[in-house]
């Protein structure tokens, strides 16, 4: 028994300490799931470096600098606090990006709350640095702000700390 | 921490073949300090498990709807494995190899969520984890059961909350810490890692002094009942028991989600360390509390013990119904303290006593964590739903009424157990 024992610790303990080699800070890895698309050229113009599309489907390449994926991503204060990550992103009717619900505060995952803040206080790469989201709230003004819940008015915490709701009918159809 | 530096001391030299004549007490010091460690590396695991799994899988940019269904499926796991789980522990000669292979299955779990958060190997870890944390529960009591005599399980139930508490509390410090410091990923590298000194305290309890008769809650010479729920289904003192366990963690499953929200309201510089405060303060006091509530439990008997338990659990609510300041919500956490000391020691005693001779202890023990998990499962939901409603001091005093209920359903219809002997 000895040797199976240490035999399937030390298998184990090889694995776990190649886990931590290869874990580079993969929580910023990016994921294709909520593009942000940044001010893009006009679409539709598939750069000559591109493989060919297959036949009558148009393709768009955003360059890794000018978009990026959100979802899972921190934001911080312009101050440098951590502000919680993108949960979720809400659009209104029209397709307009409306809110991002950011899961706030906590600790181990107890005690941290949902909030919708405007769209318009989020800024992507503000300072160049690529992945780097930030908010124009403070964390006190997050603290306070009513939670998130679906299939409820979309309470939105705007960039000056006030709270509005989006109004009737603006809902995402989703929720 | 002590007796693992002790355990590490050991481990360094090659095993030496015990003579044949050792002394048993030697050897059972030995045991029970290996059962000491098990307790705490154990709680050091499953501290990773739980509420951190849906931070880890936010930041791997999980949707919220994925991130519920792996939870909700976890918790049925949680729940449906509790009673097979205690009638394979009871059908089996070797608690320890039982134990021992939950400790890898959680460890691979674990490594599974650090490798490939991708969604089936997700679920796979998830259901893992579940099955392998009903098995280890009834494990560790068996193993408890089984190396002391009857008379002393109280002091040694006590031994093992107080060194599951202390894990829990160090390593709730420590995975925080090491969240921030590396990534998410790294607390499931850690989590995986501690089962090293887990499996090797493990391995320090010798196997042959566990006696399996005695680990089942059975009589010597004679065989369990043929039914696997004998002992069970007609046993009154372990059906108020179970009932009042329901209205226990009915009412002290949301309390701490309910008042880390409070905290994240109130203060947003201190929020996260008075939240971590809020879950390592109760560690603290099971760990100073609970060998107390073992030995007293032989005293005093069962009874008057587990009153004060259920008791601090409506005050506690009412506590944070009333109190605004979240540094004196940290205070009151002292409560749950209390109740947490007193239900780790007697959950386990209780079955056991109400089940001596029927050879199901892990069987009811099971059926008891069942109970618990029913209880949880709905009060989350229930909780959540009041406090979007009507707030959180409406749910904070919703919940004081459930437990006290609990405290009237104990002192009008739990007898005592102890033992008569005694």
């Amino acid at each position: 028994m000895r040797p199976v024992r240490h035999a399937i610790v030390i298998t184990m303990a090889v694995f776990a300490g190649w886990l931590v080699v290869v874990d580079s800070g993969s929580d910023n890895m990016p994921r294709a799931q909520t593009a942000v698309v940044a001010p893009a050229p006009a679409p539709a113009t598939p750069p000559p470096a591109t493989a060919p599309a297959p036949v009558g489907t148009p393709t768009a390449v955003l360059a890794k600098d000018k978009a990026q994926a959100i979802l899972g991503k921190p934001v911080t204060s312009t101050k440098d606090e951590a502000m919680g990550r993108i949960v979720d992103v809400i659009v209104d009717k029209a397709g307009t990006t409306r809110a991002a619900i950011i899961d706030f505060g906590g600790f181990l995952g107890v005690g941290s709350r949902q909030i919708a803040v405007d769209w318009a206080a989020l800024h992507f790469s503000p300072t160049g640095q690529p992945e780097r989201i930030t908010l124009d709230l403070t964390r006190d003004q997050l603290k306070s702000a009513p939670q998130y819940e679906k299939g409820k008015p979309v309470v939105v915490l705007e960039g000056s700390g006030h709270t509005q709701p989006l109004a009737e009918g603006e809902y995402p159809l989703d929720h | 921490m002590q007796a693992y530096e002790e355990l590490g001391s050991d481990v360094h030299h090659p095993p030496v073949p015990a003579p044949v004549s050792a002394p048993v007490r030697a050897l059972s010091r030995h045991s029970l300090r290996g059962l000491d460690g098990f307790n705490f590396f154990i709680a050091n695991i499953q501290t990773g498990f739980g509420p951190f799994i849906a931070v880890y899988l936010t930041a791997q940019a999980w949707t919220q709807v994925d991130i519920g269904f792996v939870l909700t499926l976890s918790g049925i796991v949680a729940l449906a494995c509790q009673v097979p789980a205690g009638i394979l522990v009871d059908a089996a000669t070797h608690k320890r190899t039982i134990a021992a292979i939950a400790a890898a299955a959680i460890a691979v779990s674990a490594l599974m969520l650090a490798a490939w958060p991708i969604l089936p190997l997700v679920l796979g870890a998830e259901i893992l984890h579940g099955v392998a944390s009903c098995l280890m529960t009834p494990a560790i009591a068996a193993i408890s059961l089984g190396l002391v005599a009857s008379h002393e399980i109280g002091e040694r139930l006590g031994r093992n909350a107080r060194y599951a508490s202390a894990g829990n509390g160090i390593a709730a410090v420590l995975m925080g810490a090491c969240g921030r410091l590396f990534s998410n990923r790294a607390v499931f590298v850690l989590t995986a890692l501690l089962a090293v000194p887990a499996l090797i305290a493990l391995f320090h309890i010798r196997s042959r002094e566990i006696d399996p008769v005695r680990a089942r809650g059975g009589q010597p010479g004679t065989q369990p009942h043929q039914s696997l729920l004998h002992g069970i289904a007609d046993n009154r003192g372990l059906l108020v028991f179970g009932a009042g366990m329901i209205l226990f963690s009915l009412a002290n499953t949301p309390m701490l989600p309910l008042v880390g929200a409070i905290m994240t309201m109130r203060s947003s510089q201190w929020a996260t360390v008075l939240i971590a405060a809020c879950i390592v303060v109760p560690q603290i006091f099971v760990a100073i509390l609970s060998p107390w509530v073992g030995r007293r439990s032989e005293s005093w008997g069962r009874r008057p013990l587990l009153i004060l338990g259920f008791a601090a659990l409506p005050i506690r609510g009412v506590l944070y119904a009333l109190i605004a300041s979240p540094y004196l919500l940290v205070v009151v956490q002292i409560l749950d303290g209390i109740s947490a000391a007193v239900l780790g020691v007697m959950v386990p005693l209780i079955v056991a006593d109400v089940t001596r001779g029927t050879g199901r202890y892990n069987a009811a023990l099971g059926t008891v964590g069942a109970a618990a998990a029913i209880g949880a499962a709905v009060s989350t939901t229930l909780a959540g739903y009041v406090n979007d409603r009507l707030g959180s001091t409406v749910a904070f005093l919703g919940l004081a009424g459930v437990a006290l209920l609990g405290v009237i359903l104990m002192l009008l219809f739990m007898p005592e157990t102890r033992p008569a002997e005694h």
